[in-house]
């Protein structure tokens, strides 16, 4: 692979520089990259139009449910929340919540995909029924009884417990999806690992892991951002006001009889959101080379 | 083979930690030895959103007195960032279990009922009477906090009223003379068709209606309007729903007057689920609406510091008492809710709990609690306290609503009934169906939500 | 976990452990996910299972002494005019908005972004992904004030001098659908790029020597290759739609009437606005159901696929 600048700028170049078997689909190649461009751009704009209230709502002193360009532009939407036990703290749950749920599910749902997907075994056909069973759930349907199950066993108003429940509770689609991931990685690497003597866990970890790491990446952004937008098994499952995550705070914003502050609201969105945009960006930048988002550039 | 015998262990493993679990879960009912924590420590349960922070405030202020005031003990706050369903879902569930159950709660008066049924709360009777403050409380506020056996267990903290909020302005424009006060039904109606003719592009009254206005068109149209009948949905002496009546039909043709007579809002404005915000925020400030059938907190939104300030609020509006259907005595009417203090039935200091509820009850505190959150106040030397009448210019015409008003049913079917009601409004606004149609489907769904047993045919 | 030690005696693993040694091995790593499933999700299900047979109720007497009714919430649930339409409504949503929408849509997205400027790809991936990290109920507000009366999509028609529609109440299915299938195609998009990233250039490459058109390459060569990943996503993306309720009940609050109402707006109704969780439960238990007959379909494309 050749190296090309990181440079944004230089992304053509770059590609045209890099080796092509055929040269002969070149023209094909590049109406088909203006054709790609086209309708990408057309698709992107019609996606980020619903976004653009946010934006306008945020900046504004008295905005409404109208997208509307503010009369005066203003920041007081920001600094309201710019609140550490409205805003500060609430995030700093949520990445505890949403970020422990997601390792620890990625962590149990690999050790549990890799015998599922490597070996016959007589379990997996009816575990991965039981599992698909799983997906299905309507957790809020089933918060009651959760909710006496943590008192009995005293996990009620723990982040940890909270922690726990959220991934068994991701941990179905989870497993699901890091087996179909896994099935795709070639077993013939392995095979010459074990001959090698390396045992399952060490070509887990060491070969299978490492050469799914698009899969993981699509899994642990999946967990963590259902986690990140929960907001009832945290309300259900969490009684201090300084445990809550962001998903619960944010629903301050929604007053009594039917008034909100839309632009409380809409600001409090955008900087909820960031922290999660940045984990998608970083997540695809580090994933380099196998991402379509990342192009050419091998990590 | 052997795989096979591993297979059954795990699954006789996982087994036993799934019985075990529901075993243990079975059990939770019956652990009634409240293990509730330290002696000295009052856990209060309350609602507050960024827009209702006032219950906060009070219950920091009741705290900070509370324990200066009672060396040695805790108060603990247990605040639920969470709206309407959400927070009763909420409460239920920490009532549930007696060791999360709060010692202290807020409960909205037309919960009392259900929850008073369901054990959560202690009758509060024998300690009424020692609290000399007691007497001050008006009686629609003391019967709001009783429950379904007579017996009290809520002390209100504030109520509402609702009446008609007409535009001045506009009123003047279509040429009808202010002040205004409508003596029937007719008289409203009459105020809207002339508002249509004048100003076309003006919505002449909002009243709300249909599902998805949800508790907001049973209480604040619905029952407002039967109220100014003579019949009533539930009869208090024989506890029974009454099917049938007169006052039901004529209530839903007004909503149906309203709808299909074309002096309401479209409707897809109507079933919009953001038309209270649409009514508070757009339609009442920028003129679009004249008149509102809508509640006492409303001013709530437009003073300096709320979520739609409007200062001239006050100029532009009048405010109007909701007729009898025909101008019978009293002449006028209007619903009430509000929310109260309330105490855990389990908790383990009943006498320190109820201390707490009577210091945030304080006649500062209810006044205070009540200019803030623009509530009517039930304490008769908060009423007449001028800084309390001072305070906002609508609270004198709301405060002497209380007069006329009325509660609602809250028996524990009553959220049930109350969509029935919003199915029968909704099917006459859209035309789906016709007035008597849509009551005698009412009055089927009230037998099959509480059996034939405990409903009653209107006399 | 990348420490824990090789067994000593694995000199040799994988083909001839004694059998039953190999299996436990081989069975160890499930056991910590199963066991947390066990405690926190079979108990709960069991008892919530048990509930839909019950009268229990959040509040009122019934919330001390519930009893067991047998049937009776299944029977007046399927008695109810409202179950069938919500049955409908959940089908329809489930299938255009997931199956169709977010599928084909982040299937497209996905192929685009691997012929298109990487810059582009990835400002219109970060935006299409914006709209799924954000908090489905603002999600909602956001779409709901794009569809209102007086919303942008109707202010733009205007603009282009065609009538205002009333989206909302007129089309409120369509509307929700389309809603959904913006929020959610995120998802299918990301796990397509992950896949796609698998399909080696080569075989792409050789099909293009071969003369294989565009088209006809996406058919035959491309898509055969993440046949799996389709099925799953599909899986996975028809189960999640299946339990959407914010982003329906802040846009239409399942109205007008009941046009828009799925079954977990219908649970919600029952479950929390009026307490009847038995009641409630029991359509959580149809909902489950209708998750299983579409998972049976996937099960099956999966199979054949294996074979």
């Amino acid at each position: 692979m050749t190296a090309p600048s990181p440079d944004v700028a230089t992304a053509a170049l770059a590609d045209a520089t890099s080796p092509r078997p055929v040269s002969m689909s070149a023209p094909n190649r590049r109406t088909m990259r203006w054709l790609s461009n086209g309708v990408l751009i057309g698709v992107g704009l019609l996606f980020a139009l619903p976004l653009v209230w946010l934006i306008t709502a945020s900046l504004d002193a008295k905005p409404s449910l109208a997208i509307a360009v503010p009369d005066v532009i203003t920041f007081d939407n920001f600094r309201a929340i710019f609140d550490p036990k409205l805003t500060f703290k609430p995030l700093w749950n949520s990445v505890l919540l949403s970020g422990g749920t997601a390792i620890l599910t990625v962590i149990l749902a690999a050790l549990a995909a890799y015998p599922l997907s490597r070996y016959r075994m007589r379990v997996t056909r009816p575990f991965l029924y039981a599992i698909l069973f799983g997906t299905c759930l309507p957790i809020t349907a089933m918060m009651v009884p959760v909710y006496s199950l943590f008192v009995q066993i005293k996990l009620i108003d723990s982040l940890p417990g909270t922690t726990l429940f959220m991934t068994a509770s991701s941990l179905p689609i989870a497993i699901w999806m890091l087996k179909n991931f896994m099935d795709s990685v070639p077993i013939e690497l392995e095979e010459a690992a074990w001959v090698d003597g390396a045992s399952s866990m060490r070509t887990l970890s060491r070969i299978v892991l490492p050469l799914m790491r698009p899969g993981i990446a699509v899994v642990f952004i999946f967990v963590f951002i259902q986690a990140w937008g929960n907001f009832f098994v945290p309300f259900v499952l969490l009684l201090s006001p300084s445990k809550q995550p962001a998903a619960v705070s944010i629903f301050n914003f929604f007053g009594s009889n039917g008034s909100i502050a839309y632009g409380q609201l809409a600001a409090y969105s955008i900087v909820y959101s960031l922290p999660v945009l940045a984990l998608y960006v970083l997540v695809q930048r580090g994933l380099g080379g196998s991402s379509a988002l990342a192009g050419a550039v091998k990590g | 083979m052997k795989t096979a015998r591993k297979l059954m262990a795990t699954k006789v493993l996982s087994l036993g930690i799934a019985l075990g679990v529901a075993a243990s879960l079975t059990a939770c009912g019956s652990s009634d030895s409240a293990s509730g924590g330290d002696a000295k420590t009052i856990k209060v349960a309350y609602q507050t959103t960024a827009t209702f922070d006032q219950m906060q405030t009070l219950m920091e202020t009741t705290k900070k007195q509370f324990e200066a005031a009672n060396p040695g003990v805790t108060v603990e706050l247990q605040p639920v960032q969470a709206e309407g369903a959400d927070y009763y879902t909420k409460l239920a569930l920490m009532n549930k279990s007696s060791e999360t159950a709060p010692d202290v709660q807020y409960e909205d008066t037309f919960k009392i009922q259900s929850d008073a049924a369901a054990g959560y709360l202690l009758p509060l009777d024998d300690k009424l009477a020692g609290w000399d403050d007691w007497k001050l409380y008006a009686d629609g506020a003391k019967q709001a906090g009783q429950g379904p056996d007579g017996k009290t267990y809520g002390v209100s903290l504030g109520t509402d009223t609702r009446g008609i909020w007409y535009n001045k302005d506009l009123f003047a424009q279509a040429g009808i003379a202010v002040p205004w006060q409508p003596k029937t039904w007719a008289d409203v109606m009459t105020a809207a068709k002339t508002v249509k003719e004048k100003l076309p592009d003006v919505i002449p009254l909002n009243m709300y209606s249909g599902k998805t206005a949800g508790e907001a068109a049973s209480m604040q149209t619905f029952e407002m309007l039967m109220s100014g009948t003579p019949d009533w949905l539930y009869d208090y002496d024989t506890k029974k729903w009454v099917t049938g009546s007169q006052g039901f039909k004529d209530s839903l043709q007004f909503v149906s007057d309203v709808y299909q007579g074309g002096v309401g809002p479209s409707l897809q404005q109507a079933l919009d689920p953001n038309i209270f915000t649409n009514v508070t925020a757009e339609w009442l400030p920028k003129g679009k609406l004249a008149m509102a059938l809508d509640g006492s907190w409303q001013s709530a939104a437009w003073v300096d510091g709320g979520t739609a300030p409007w200062p001239q609020w006050d100029q532009t509006l009048g405010l109007a008492a909701m007729p009898t259907q025909n101008g019978q005595a009293p002449g006028s009417t209007s619903m009430s809710g509000g929310w109260t203090l309330a105490l855990g039935k389990n908790t383990a200091n009943p006498d320190l709990a109820f201390k707490f509820l009577t210091t945030a009850m304080t006649k500062e505190n209810a006044l205070s609690y009540d200019i803030d959150n623009s509530q009517i106040a039930v304490r008769s030397d908060v009423a007449a306290d001028p800084s309390y009448t001072k305070a906002n210019p609508s609270f004198e015409f709301f405060s002497q609503l209380v007069d006329v008003t009325h509660f609602r049913p809250a028996t524990e079917d009553y959220s049930q009934i109350s969509n029935a009601i919003q199915v029968a409004m909704e099917a006459v606004m859209t035309g789906q169906s016709s007035v008597s149609d849509a009551a005698a489907a009412y009055d089927q769904a009230v037998i099959k939500i509480v059996g034939q047993d405990k409903t009653q045919a209107a006399s | 976990m990348t420490t824990l030690a090789p067994t000593p005696e694995s000199t040799r693993p994988a083909p001839r452990a004694t059998a039953r040694g190999r299996s436990a091995r081989r069975t160890f790593p499930l056991l910590p996910a199963t066991i947390l499933l066990a405690v926190f999700l079979l108990g709960p299900i069991v008892v919530s299972l048990y509930g839909s047979f019950t009268d229990a109720t959040l509040s009122g007497t019934t919330a001390v002494s519930s009893s067991f009714v047998g049937l009776d919430n299944y029977v007046s649930l399927f008695k109810d005019a409202d179950f069938p339409v919500a049955i409908i409504n959940t089908v329809l949503f489930v299938l255009f908005s997931a199956v169709v929408g977010q599928n084909v849509i982040g299937l497209g997205l996905a192929l685009l972004m691997r012929s298109a400027n990487r810059v582009v790809a990835a400002v219109v991936g970060t935006v299409v992904v914006t709209a799924w990290v954000l908090p489905e109920i603002v999600a909602a507000f956001a779409a709901y004030a794009f569809f209102r009366d007086d919303g942008s999509l109707n202010t733009a028609l205007g603009a282009l001098g065609a009538s205002p529609i009333s989206w909302l109440y007129e089309h409120p299915m369509i509307i929700v659908i389309i809603a959904n299938a913006w929020r959610g195609t995120a998802f299918s998009m990301m796990v397509y790029s992950a896949a796609l990233s698998e399909v080696p250039p080569e075989v792409t490459e050789a099909a293009q020597m071969d003369g294989a058109s565009g088209a006809k390459q996406l058919f035959w060569v491309t898509l055969p290759m993440i046949r799996r990943t389709i099925a799953t996503n599909s899986m996975i993306v028809t189960l999640q739609t299946l339990s959407v309720f914010t982003l329906i009940f802040v846009m239409t609050g399942g109205g007008p009437g009941v046009a828009s109402t799925t079954l977990p707006i219908l649970a919600y109704q029952e479950a929390f606005k009026f307490g009847q969780l038995g009641f409630g439960t029991a359509i959580a238990t149809i909902m489950l159901i209708v998750g299983a007959i579409f998972s049976v379909f996937y099960i099956r494309a999966l199979r054949t696929e294996v074979k």
